[in-house]
């Protein structure tokens, strides 16, 4: 099999051809590193867990942005493989880009939980109640690893360097979305930004491309619509109540639980 | 943090080029061209319309400048007629998923293989619903416009 | 992040386009009709100075909000486009001074041509 892949070492940039055996479930990882180990050593690419989960090993195969480790030859159906680096990045060296901008996007948008009252996360008495309905509003776009590759997709980015992008967005999203969280109000100033969720024209191309099934464009129309709820109609949704800082005294008459005596039985004596 | 405009940027390019990814994206280009054909198109329309209030031989004399009798005018139109009615129908899909959050699909536990609801179903039929209202649409305004030069 | 685009927020920027769109469906659907077959005329018999003067002063008022419709949110729409294009601090100016300009005139004109007739 033909493997073109695009070169670059600081000053200029070439396509380097190399011929690789390759079977139908041969990962493109797979590849890069048999390329690495036997034809050229100079190849320098990012990858760690090799499984889907860490988020390093996002290139652009045949013009499509993947994570090398999860596309197989076989779902490609052609006979010549063409390796970029990821779309809308500075590159830094052969398939390895520059992600500070990117890693500044997702910090932001405060991708942590915000309560009004700090005390009740320092302090809390018990734990913050999600049912299991709530939960599925907002669990989808917890799945995000962070390759970045649905910024590579996302045509605004092409054109915007500063719009914040589609997986910063999900992530802001994902904690709006939390009843948990109080903190609409100090991340609006920077979604409802020029370079904010409104240079968002659906596309929809972060989530064809998205290896997690996030779905980031679903996040963003959704965050959109909490925009402009808010805007028009000073709507939000309502956080949980806080926990209380102070426990309150059980009732008199109430049964007392069963005292904690374990007794491990049939155990080695 | 680099400068404004000291970034990395792909450029216009690799923004309207939607080969090898979703159809919405598709969509996205052409909303974007037509938009800027039919900007450009009512510029010169007020234009065109303002000869009206200097009287019927100001009028007669813009229509004869502008030729609107000949084939390439017409052809024009209907390009501008099919841009008209492509960013209307797509305007409204457009308004109803970022104003609304309709044809989303609701929030799932992702499953692989991976199917983004936001791209799956209820979207596609409108997009392709669209399409077909367009290009009916469409081929009607063409047989009309085309009809005075004995072409039809 | 820098750089504010418009003076408007982004938010109230694109409520106005989606009301200003939402208008133009129906005013703009009524406009094509006009010159469409079902008056019953060739397109160029819709183009005599005589039928287009009866449908301006006839029709004034849908005209009237189809002119600002169209205009703020057609000029707005080439705002968006041009701007996203180019992140020059003198080039949005630019670009922002042009289409105020563009849709003044515009609607000056309009303005004018409806009112005379």
């Amino acid at each position: 099999m033909k493997v073109r892949i695009r070169r670059f070492d600081g000053q200029k940039e070439w396509w380097q051809d190399y011929e690789v055996e390759a079977k139908p479930f041969t990962t493109i990882l797979d590849i890069l590193n048999y390329i690495r180990e036997n034809l050229d050593h100079t190849l320098a690419y990012r990858h760690s867990c090799q499984m889907g989960s860490c988020g390093s090993c996002g290139v652009v195969i045949n013009g499509k942005p993947a994570l090398a480790c999860q596309t197989r030859v076989g779902e490609l159906k052609t006979d010549t493989l063409r390796i970029e680096p990821l779309y809308n990045y500075r590159v830094i060296r052969d398939l390895v880009v520059d992600l500070t901008d990117f890693v500044n996007k997702h910090r932001s948008v405060k991708p942590w939980m915000i309560r009004k009252n700090p005390q009740e996360l320092e302090e809390a008495p018990s734990e913050f109640k999600v049912t299991p309905q709530q939960n599925l509003t907002f669990i989808q776009f917890d799945y995000c690893i962070m390759c970045g590759v649905c910024l590579a997709a996302c045509p605004t980015v092409a054109i915007d360097p500063l719009f914040i992008g589609p997986q910063a967005l999900a992530q802001a999203y994902r904690y709006i979305a939390d009843p948990r969280d109080e903190g609409f109000e100090e991340r609006i100033d920077v979604l409802d930004d020029s370079h904010g969720v409104w240079r968002c024209h659906f596309a929809g191309a972060c989530s064809y491309v998205c290896p997690k099934g996030v779905d980031p464009a679903k996040a963003i129309q959704y965050l959109k619509k909490e925009i402009l709820k808010f805007r028009l109609l000073r709507k939000r949704k309502k956080a949980v109540p806080p926990a209380e800082i102070v426990q309150k005294e059980p009732p008199p008459n109430a049964p007392k639980p069963p005292p904690f005596d374990f007794k491990f039985e049939g155990g080695v004596e | 943090m680099v400068e404004e405009n000291k970034r990395y940027k792909a450029g216009i390019l690799r923004s309207l080029w939607p080969h090898g990814f979703n159809i919405e994206r598709y969509t996205y280009t052409l909303h974007r061209i037509t938009g800027v054909i039919l900007a450009l198109y009512l510029i010169a329309h007020v234009f065109e319309i303002f000869h009206v209030a200097l009287g019927p031989a100001a009028w007669q004399q813009t229509l004869q400048e502008l030729g609107s009798l000949g084939i390439f005018e017409k052809i024009g139109l209907w390009i501008i007629a099919g841009s008209a009615l492509y960013h209307g129908a797509n305007g409204l899909r457009l308004i109803l998923n970022e104003a609304f959050g309709m044809l989303l699909g609701k929030p799932v536990l992702p499953e692989y293989p991976y199917m983004p609801t936001s791209l799956s179903r209820s979207q596609k039929i409108a997009i392709y619903i669209l399409t077909a209202i367009v290009v009916i649409l469409w081929i009607w305004a063409g047989l009309y416009l085309l009809e005075g030069l004995g072409i039809v | 992040m820098p750089g504010q685009y418009s003076l408007l927020k982004e938010s109230w920027n694109m409520v106005l386009m989606y009301a200003l769109a939402l208008i133009m469906i129906f005013v703009l659907t009524f406009h094509l009709l006009l010159v469409s077959p079902l008056t019953g005329r060739t397109f160029d018999e819709t183009l005599t100075y005589s039928f287009v003067l009866h449908n301006l002063t006839y029709y004034r008022i849908v005209f009237g909000i189809l002119l600002y419709a169209a205009v703020i949110h057609g000029m707005n729409g080439l705002r968006i486009v041009l701007i996203e294009w180019l992140h020059v601090r003198r080039y949005q100016w630019a670009v922002n001074l042009l289409i105020v300009v563009l849709i003044a005139v515009l609607l000056a004109l309009g303005t004018y041509t409806l009112i005379v007739l």
